[in-house]
């Protein structure tokens, strides 16, 4: 079958499909690095100039002058390691217990999670900045580490809940009989077997904390606490012949993003390594 | 390690154990959204311009939005792009997540391609998109131009002003493909290689095995999305278009970012944002209802 | 159960993490000195430049005050924060607001009024401003804010295409006619695809740019200019005024129309000098100094049966929420020195409210463009204000939108002018003299 011709003009196709995605989508990171490339200062295009003439960094070094970006990049990077540890653990937790839980139970927490899904971020704006107010804590870096504990968002915790439900029952029963513990049975049992889960979960609430740039502008006020996205978004009301600036500044923010989930469905959502996973717990 | 002797005793710690667990989520979830949340919804309900004292007005703040025929714009408008845009972000993500879940040449980089719109900042999304659908330079009409087609206005029709809005959200399915990918990795394989050698199609495995199992996931996004999409548009718009050609793309957040921010009239503006969250909750019923009995869902 | 070692170091290590973000959690808090202000403002990176060395300058000239610079780039993000850090009653103890939303804040008392002070200030003098320009910040009669510009809409020009084309540079009392002969002469397909590539004229359409043309008529704003209370462009000679500032695109086509602004700016068009003449403010000029490449200038803009012109302007304000008024006053009395006024001028941003900095060096440096910089000084006795009112912004976005409609040809000025004064009726009303 490997050697069919119509095995292999499909197998052709799909290569064709999949690099097809890949430039469809990889066009506007190629637009935003090349228009970072381009002079600042210089009238803007017109149309798209996909090699900037002359090609020049002029843009990445005015970047590092304009906004404190090296300030910035550090605490959203203490920030990240922080959040992102945290959100997986408060949310995992939650998400086995869940399941743990008699139906009654699961089904009214599984609905509260839903309903606080449902509430829109800027039901939060003013009202949580009056919250934060009263406790004395506007202003310190409290305000963009309290998040994790309530798991960034619901989604995780409803994500780790399906996640957990497809753990068989009796690998968890075996550990309880083997004298485990809730919590020793969620670590050594469970959460290894949710690897895919949690990769998805880590990646998406690093992007969450990451390019959040409302956090900070409402509850923030100092200068040493501005963030990445803040300092970025300072960029946005450059003038236009200035945009490559901003651009250089997008994709420094974007970058890291990318970085973390190639290395991380090359590590961890490969075939291989979830057969693994599967496999240990034979 | 374990002592069977104490097996009895162990047993108080699984019933308080789950609790345990569920409290951090719990307490932070009701202290920092619920309780926020509750406050909104209680301002919804008084004038308060954000100095005085609030003044209970009862419903008044929403006969204030009713009559606003902007409100109504924004509500419009915010619902077809919503129609648009979700099933789009869902469906791409599931199909690109079939396309990409097995490891074959160019699946790595297809995989952190599909990724990417997500994570370039909005600003600057916004900026590549503006220029994708740019009337006279961009890509699209210079290809309609040339495949000698009808070449709009785009944003600056009020007809064709949504499209670009539809189009860049669907281009940011990278989380719901992320999680989609988890979701497909997440099922026992052995289950499906039984029915792939039970001789079923693909198609037919497709709809037998995995749809079934995905359901639950397929829920949660599409409420995720929804939500999302609901205050996705602020930054968007206020790059691409600030609402313009005429209220075309004046969005339910934009809207509720002036009343509220802009003219101090916190009443009216948590009333909208009330209509937000109702928008969302009606969209998620149907949604689970759509969903009730179709897959492995929580009434196993 | 077997559990592998390295899997075992691995989640030892990730237990290891999580510990410590929990401790970090709990990590103590900054600490503040006890005579601190803080200063808000908006604007681009040269402009927070400026207002770093402004805050730089007033921590040496006086040591005794903490004071911290909060820069938010966006305005849209800078009212989002001022209405969220006032409805919180924390806002900054100093913050920039346009004349135009300052009755917004004002009618709330949400500012502290300045009169006073200024009064009995050692630093400043009434009389150093322009005249009347502190009017613009006066509410019910009480200074609430003290400006820091005064700027006014100028035409800008591409010498090297006039040149290019033998029109001489516009005079000082050019007209209507002149503005509307020059663009015509300047409007060219020059490859001959039947699409205009070359662009006389260049224009936002809102009631900003409109307004000082509708005064060159005898037209009016706003029905009394004393006691508003409707649009007044339904005047005939107001709606005269508007449908010569629509006929520049609907009729002569001087000016780009929606889809060819939507797919290039005019502002990029004039930089690169396919558009030769362009209206703007001051706030252009940072810009086109470093970004034109041609020769370029200013001129005033035309004028009809007068002339006139159109207040652009910011001031420092004092929110009266403030935690120390006496220390915020002293950031201001800074901010207005002449030496910081120069600082801040010397972006090529604004122009200055001192007349005495104003007619200096720092603004009107022979050496740096546009030569013709007096003209903003010139302007300066023929500037009208927008009437001070609470719902000025909402009046003004609501006009916008028709008047953007009627300028690309969707409706007719008769039908926007209508919609404009009727839709903005009811924010006449709002914070009047209930």
């Amino acid at each position: 079958m490997r050697t069919s011709p119509g095995g292999r003009v499909a197998a052709a196709g799909g290569v064709a499909l999949r690099l097809l995605v890949a430039g469809l989508f990889l066009l506007p990171l190629l637009w935003v690095a090349s228009a970072s490339l381009r002079a600042p200062g210089l009238p803007p295009p017109r149309g798209v100039e996909w090699i900037p003439d002359p090609v020049s960094l002029d843009a990445w070094s005015r970047l590092l002058t304009l906004a404190p970006v090296g300030r910035a990049l550090v605490l959203s990077v203490v920030v990240a390691a922080i959040v992102v540890p945290v959100t997986i653990l408060v949310s995992s937790l939650a998400g086995f217990a869940i399941g743990r839980m008699g139906a009654p139970a699961r089904r009214t927490l599984l609905g509260l999670a839903v309903v606080l899904l449902l509430v829109p971020a800027p039901a939060l704006w003013l009202t949580r900045f009056l919250l934060y107010r009263t406790a004395g804590i506007i202003d310190t870096p409290l305000v963009l580490l309290l998040p994790a504990a309530f798991g960034l968002s619901p989604v995780f915790v409803l994500l780790y809940a399906w996640g957990f439900r497809r753990v068989p029952t009796e690998l968890i029963e075996q550990a309880r009989m083997d004298g485990a513990g809730p919590f020793r049975a969620w670590w050594s049992v469970a959460f290894p077997l949710v690897l895919p889960t949690t990769v998805a979960v880590g990646v998406l609430a690093f992007v969450a904390t990451w390019g959040d740039a409302v956090t900070p502008l409402l509850y923030l006020r100092s200068d040493e606490l501005t963030t990445l996205p803040l300092a970025i978004r300072t960029l946005q009301t450059l003038d236009r012949s200035d945009w490559p600036i901003l651009m250089a500044g997008a994709l420094l923010l974007a970058l890291p993003a990318i970085a973390l989930f190639g290395i991380a469905q090359r590590r961890f959502l490969a075939d291989d390594r979830i057969a693994e996973t599967f496999g240990r717990r034979g | 390690m374990p002592d069977p002797g104490r097996v009895a005793a162990l047993r108080d710690p699984w019933r308080r154990g789950p609790w345990l667990m569920l409290a951090p989520w719990l307490v932070g979830s009701l202290l920092l959204v619920g309780l926020p949340a509750l406050l909104t919804l209680l301002l919804s309900l008084t004038a308060y311009d954000g100095i005085s004292a609030p003044v209970f007005t009862g419903f008044d703040a929403y006969r204030i939005v009713a009559r606003d025929p902007l409100a109504g714009r924004a509500l419009e408008n915010t619902l077809l792009f919503l129609v648009a845009a979700v099933p789009l972000r869902i469906i791409g993500a599931l199909g690109l997540a079939l396309l990409l879940e097995r490891p074959r040449r160019g699946t790595g980089t297809a995989r952190v391609a599909a990724w990417i719109p997500a994570v370039i900042p909005d600003v600057a999304a916004a900026l590549v998109w503006l220029w994708i659908f740019n009337p006279l330079l961009g890509p699209v009409n210079l290809l309609l131009g040339a495949l000698g087609l009808p070449t709009p206005g785009w944003l600056a029709d009020p007809e064709t002003a949504r499209i670009p809005f539809v189009v860049m959200a669907a281009a940011g399915l990278g989380e719901g493909f992320v999680v989609l990918l988890a979701a497909l990795k997440g099922i026992p394989p052995e289950i499906r290689s039984a029915a792939a050698l039970d001789g079923a199609g693909r198609v037919a495995t497709f709809r037998a095995i995995t749809l079934p199992f995905l359901v639950p996931w397929l829920v949660v996004l599409s409420i995720r999305d929804t939500v999302v999409a609901l205050q996705w548009t602020l930054i968007p718009a206020l790059v691409m278009t600030g609402g313009d050609p005429y209220y075309s793309t004046l969005f339910l957040p934009q809207a509720i970012r002036e009343e509220a921010f802009d003219r101090f009239r916190y009443g009216p503006g948590s009333a909208l944002i009330v209509l937000l969250a109702l928008v969302a909750a009606a969209v998620s019923v149907g949604i689970l209802l759509l969903a009730r009995g179709r897959g492995v869902t929580d009434a196993d | 159960m077997p559990v592998d070692r390295p899997s075992r170091a691995r989640r030892a290590a990730l237990l290891a993490t999580l510990v410590l973000a929990a401790l970090a959690l709990a990590a103590p808090l900054p600490v503040r000195g006890d005579r601190s202000i803080s200063f808000m403002a908006w604007g681009d990176p040269a402009e927070l430049t400026a207002w770093s060395s402004l805050v730089e300058s007033f921590r040496t000239a006086q040591p005794g005050i903490d004071v911290e610079l909060i820069q938010v780039a966006d305005q849209s993000d800078y009212r989002q924060r001022l209405g969220a850090d006032l409805a919180a009653g924390t806002p900054a103890d100093v913050v920039l607001v346009n004349y135009r939303r300052m009755a917004g804040f004002a009618w709330r008392g949400l500012l502290l009024p300045l009169a006073d002070r200024l009064r009995a200030s050692e630093m400043m003098d009434e009389g150093a401003f322009w005249p009347g320009l502190l009017d613009a910040y006066r509410w019910r009669g009480t200074l609430q804010c003290i400006p820091q510009n005064i700027a006014s809409l100028v035409v800008y020009y591409n010498r090297d295409l006039l040149r290019a084309a033998g029109i001489a540079d516009p005079a000082d009392d050019w007209t209507w006619d002149d503005l509307l002969a020059m663009a015509k002469a300047l409007t060219a397909d020059t490859d001959g695809d039947g699409r205009t590539d070359h662009f006389g004229l260049g224009v936002e359409p809102s009631l900003m740019r409109v307004a000082p043309f509708v005064w060159q008529h005898g037209g009016e704003v706003v029905n009394d200019p004393l006691r508003p209370n409707r649009l007044g462009l339904e005047g005939s000679l107001a709606r005269e005024a508007v449908e010569w500032f629509v006929a520049l695109q609907t009729v002569h086509h001087v000016v780009p129309d929606a889809v060819e602004e939507a797919a290039e700016p005019s502002e990029d068009r004039f930089l690169r000098g396919t558009t030769a003449l362009f209206l703007n403010s001051r706030r252009g000029v940072p810009t086109y100094r470093a970004a034109a490449g041609f020769d370029w200038d200013v001129a005033p803009l035309p004028r009809d049966a007068t002339a006139a012109n159109v207040l652009h302007s910011d001031g420092f304000c004092i929110p009266a929420a403030t935690r120390d008024a006496d220390a915020a006053w002293a950031f201001v009395e800074h901010a207005t020195t002449p030496e910081a006024q120069a600082v801040v001028a010397g972006t090529g941003r604004t122009v200055p409210s001192l007349r005495a900095v104003a007619e200096s060096d720092a603004f009107l440096d022979p050496s740096l463009a546009p030569a013709r910089s007096r003209v903003w000084l010139d302007a300066i006795p023929t500037i009208r204000t927008f009437p001070i009112l609470p719902g000025w912004v909402d009046i003004e976005e609501l006009a916008d939108e028709e008047i953007e409609r009627a300028f690309y040809g969707q409706v007719s000025v008769e039908e926007a002018i209508r919609q404009a004064a009727e839709r903005t009726a009811p924010f006449f009303l709002a914070g009047g003299d209930a």
